[in-house]
């Protein structure tokens, strides 16, 4: 987003806002004793739970870069369970999907 | 009905068809389904017939929701669910030192277990969570510092979900994988 133009503003509901401050406080409780790429998995899953949210809260987000993005984490963070490989190229993978989104933004594509 | 007049094969169908369900359509969980589940529990397994658990059903939405905002083992939030509970003053009374007792989470399993294939069999779909704050879960739930949380069970009508598997994916384990006759590593009868 160039400096110049305001940023779009998205909302959360208070109760959006606390279901996922407590998901990342029991994500950090149960880290304590679960396996250790599990707690990749609450990332990204957080990431997912986000999206959830935002779209839920901010319809005009229906047109954007997350239903899809959304759709691929939940479709693929549960190989972590099956395939832990390709998993883990997934996790490779899917931070560039934002990034791009940032950099479009910012050259106001 | 005794054991020898059941149809094995019908059993076995029921037991290798059954698959963790983590996607559930909004249809409710009917309360006679629910009945039937728990009764399933209450038929497994319990050292020394001690039964020091309880089954606690929910089904009201906002708790649901409640709890999975502490439960990232919960990918999806279901129309019912069971939470099995340790009940500390049973245990109490029947003398069980709980930090010590070896038994205690293996009839969680077994409660758990039955409630999966009952589930299954009524053509609904169940994931046990074991993934969950036990305090957060205790506060939303109200519950009494007695009873401690120990599973949770996801119960609804299965949403249809591609698996997705990759071409790569490694080969699900088989009962030889797992198995040896008679010594460590001899894995034929």
């Amino acid at each position: 987003m160039p400096d110049d133009q305001p940023a779009a503003e998205v909302r959360l509901t208070e109760k959006q806002a606390l279901d996922m401050l407590a998901f990342l406080a029991s994500s950090a409780e149960i880290s304590l004793h679960e396996p250790t790429y599990y707690g990749t998995f609450r990332l990204i899953d957080a990431a997912s739970r986000l999206m959830g949210y935002l779209l839920e809260s901010n319809p005009e987000l229906a047109d954007s870069f997350m239903p899809a993005w959304k759709a691929d984490i939940d479709t693929r963070k549960v190989w972590m369970m099956w395939d832990r490989p390709a998993y883990y190229q997934f996790l490779k993978e899917t931070p560039a999907v934002v990034a791009e989104e940032i950099r479009r933004r910012e050259e106001g594509a | 009905m005794a054991a020898r007049q059941m149809d094995p094969d019908a059993f076995f169908q029921v037991l290798k068809t059954r698959r963790v369900c983590r996607s559930f359509t909004g249809e409710p969980v009917s309360d006679e389904h629910l009945t039937r589940i728990i009764e399933a529990a209450r038929w497994a397994s319990s050292a020394g017939n001690r039964h020091i658990h309880k089954f606690l059903v929910v089904r009201n939405p906002d708790t649901i929701r409640n709890i999975r905002s502490v439960a990232p083992g919960m990918l999806s939030e279901p129309p019912a669910a069971v939470v099995i509970l340790t009940d500390a003053e049973a245990a109490r009374r029947e003398s069980i030192q709980l930090e010590l007792d070896t038994a205690n989470h293996g009839d969680v399993g077994t409660a758990a277990m039955n409630m999966l294939n009952m589930a299954h069999a009524l053509g609904l779909g169940a994931c046990p969570v074991t993934s969950f704050s036990h305090s957060g879960v205790a506060v939303m739930l109200g519950l009494p510092p007695h009873l401690e949380p120990e599973w949770i069970i996801m119960l609804g009508h299965p949403a249809p979900v591609e698996r997705n598997l990759n071409a790569g994916a490694p080969k699900p384990l088989t009962a030889r994988d797992l198995t040896w006759w008679d010594a460590v590593g001899q894995h034929e009868p």
